[in-house]
């Protein structure tokens, strides 16, 4: 059996994020480039702002590396577990910088982006694929409640403020949205541990 | 006193609250529901997943030059400590790409304080790696692997060890003993295997299930080791690895 030297880039996720222990360059330098192109993807398109992006993304290496320890498999791939904190640190950039409600070509812009089914996307898993044909079915109202929710981390208080319609309505859009994703999610597949 | 959430009550919070977005009293109550059901719990789990999912559906986006180089540089000069805390050296977040030389140097300087490298070795290997032939080849480090078999049902690979030289050795390791029809809950060690036939434990780690993955910090000499180890607390061996230097010419 022939077998090269092994190539870093070849490691597994979870591998290589235990190995940032080491200090070793090659590591670091490979998780961040396998990574930093969802992280700061997610932290653009919550903060809008590439300065403030760069900061969170950098944040959210940071925060991965100190808390690898505690990472667990089981919940959840190592890019999925990245996203959630870049998502969540730039929710309360975004919070903390401007209470004023996402401009709605924004909004309009991502909820086009999270909808989008054609064959760019022919990669991705199933379970991916689902999720965004489900979104692109859902009413326009609740797609934009989804996603005011779901990626801008607005309350359904805020929601009902910037919509212009009651609290109750704006929870139901969450909700009613919320549970049309779930079923879609939660049909037979088991687990998407890609090998 | 204790919450008044019913179930009832948190199905309706239960999206607000996955996502995240739930007011403080609201969700305080309904964390407290939580703890004490386990099928909403189950709910909410799967109401999480659709909010992660929702949030990987953002597309990917490239990072300003020079993002990576900084960011990998601050990740070699924060001191891992073991209870999930670090220390971490004062570097400055981000800079404009005129300014990041600069700051490379003043990091490096914090470097060799916190974990006693070369400064200018860590700082420059960075430098080096994303300078590197990207294009044609991938960064490669000194490294052993094997694959783990099952030392019961013979043969059956139920894992892989990676064991890596430098500048500190590391090894990682994933087992899944189920995939050879075998499994096992609790506590299990770890040794890597020397060519003098001595042994080194590397660390003991708990398993669910037959399966599980770790990584730690190792004594790795990779002319002297030839193989991986894993076995109960009473030494019975569960499963075992040859480790080569996966190089060119073996
Ligand atoms: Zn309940």
């Amino acid at each position: 059996m022939s077998r090269f030297r092994f190539p870093v880039g070849r490691l597994p996720d979870e591998a290589l994020l235990s190995g940032l222990a080491t200090g070793d360059p090659e590591l670091a330098v490979t998780f961040v480039r396998r990574f930093q192109h969802t992280v700061f993807g997610v932290a653009i398109a919550v903060t809008g702002d590439p300065q403030l992006a760069e900061d969170i993304a950098q944040q959210t290496f940071e925060r991965a590396w100190r808390h690898a320890q505690i990472y667990d498999a089981r919940r959840g791939s190592v890019r999925t577990w990245l996203t959630a904190i870049a998502h969540n640190l730039a929710i309360d950039a975004v919070r903390s910088r401007q209470p004023e409600p996402v401009a709605p070509e924004d909004l309009e812009s991502i909820l086009g982006v999270v909808s989008d089914t054609p064959e760019q996307h022919a990669l991705a898993d199933e379970a991916s694929s689902r999720l965004r044909e489900a979104v692109a079915e859902l009413p326009p109202e609740q797609g934009r409640a989804l996603v005011m929710a779901g990626i801008y981390g607005m309350t359904a208080q805020q929601i009902a403020d910037s919509e212009k319609i009651p609290l109750g309505t704006a929870k139901t859009r969450i909700r009613t949205a919320m549970g049309k994703l779930r079923s879609t999610l939660a049909s037979p597949k088991r687990g998407d541990h890609v090998k | 006193m204790s919450s008044d959430v019913t179930c009832e009550k948190l199905r309706e919070v239960g999206p607000e609250l996955a996502l995240g977005v739930l007011p403080g009293r609201e969700r305080a109550g309904a964390v407290a529901h939580l703890d004490a059901c386990a099928d909403c719990r189950e709910y909410i789990e799967q109401l999480t997943l659709v909010g992660d999912g929702l949030i990987g559906l953002l597309p990917g986006s490239e990072p300003p030059v020079g993002f990576e180089t900084r960011v990998a540089q601050s990740l070699t000069q924060v001191t891992p400590v073991h209870e999930g805390h670090a220390r971490e050296a004062p570097v400055p977040r981000k800079g404009r790409p005129g300014r990041a030389r600069m700051r490379l140097v003043s990091a490096t300087a914090a470097a060799v304080v916190a974990i006693g490298f070369s400064g200018w070795a860590v700082g420059s290997a960075i430098e080096n790696v994303v300078a590197g032939p990207a294009t044609s080849a991938e960064p490669v480090a000194d490294m052993l692997s094997g694959d783990l078999t099952s030392v019961g049902a013979k043969g059956k690979m139920v894992g892989e060890v990676y064991a890596h030289a430098d500048p500190k050795g590391w090894v990682y390791m994933t087992l899944d003993l189920p995939h050879a029809g075998t499994s096992y809950d609790g506590k299990v060690v770890c040794f890597l295997e020397r060519k003098d036939g001595s042994t080194v434990p590397v660390g003991a780690f708990s398993i669910r299930d037959g399966s599980g993955s770790w990584g730690a910090p190792a004594p790795v000499d990779p002319s002297a080791l030839s193989g991986a180890r894993v076995t109960t607390p009473d030494g019975t061996v569960l499963a075992r690895a040859p480790l080569s230097q996966a190089g060119p010419n073996e």
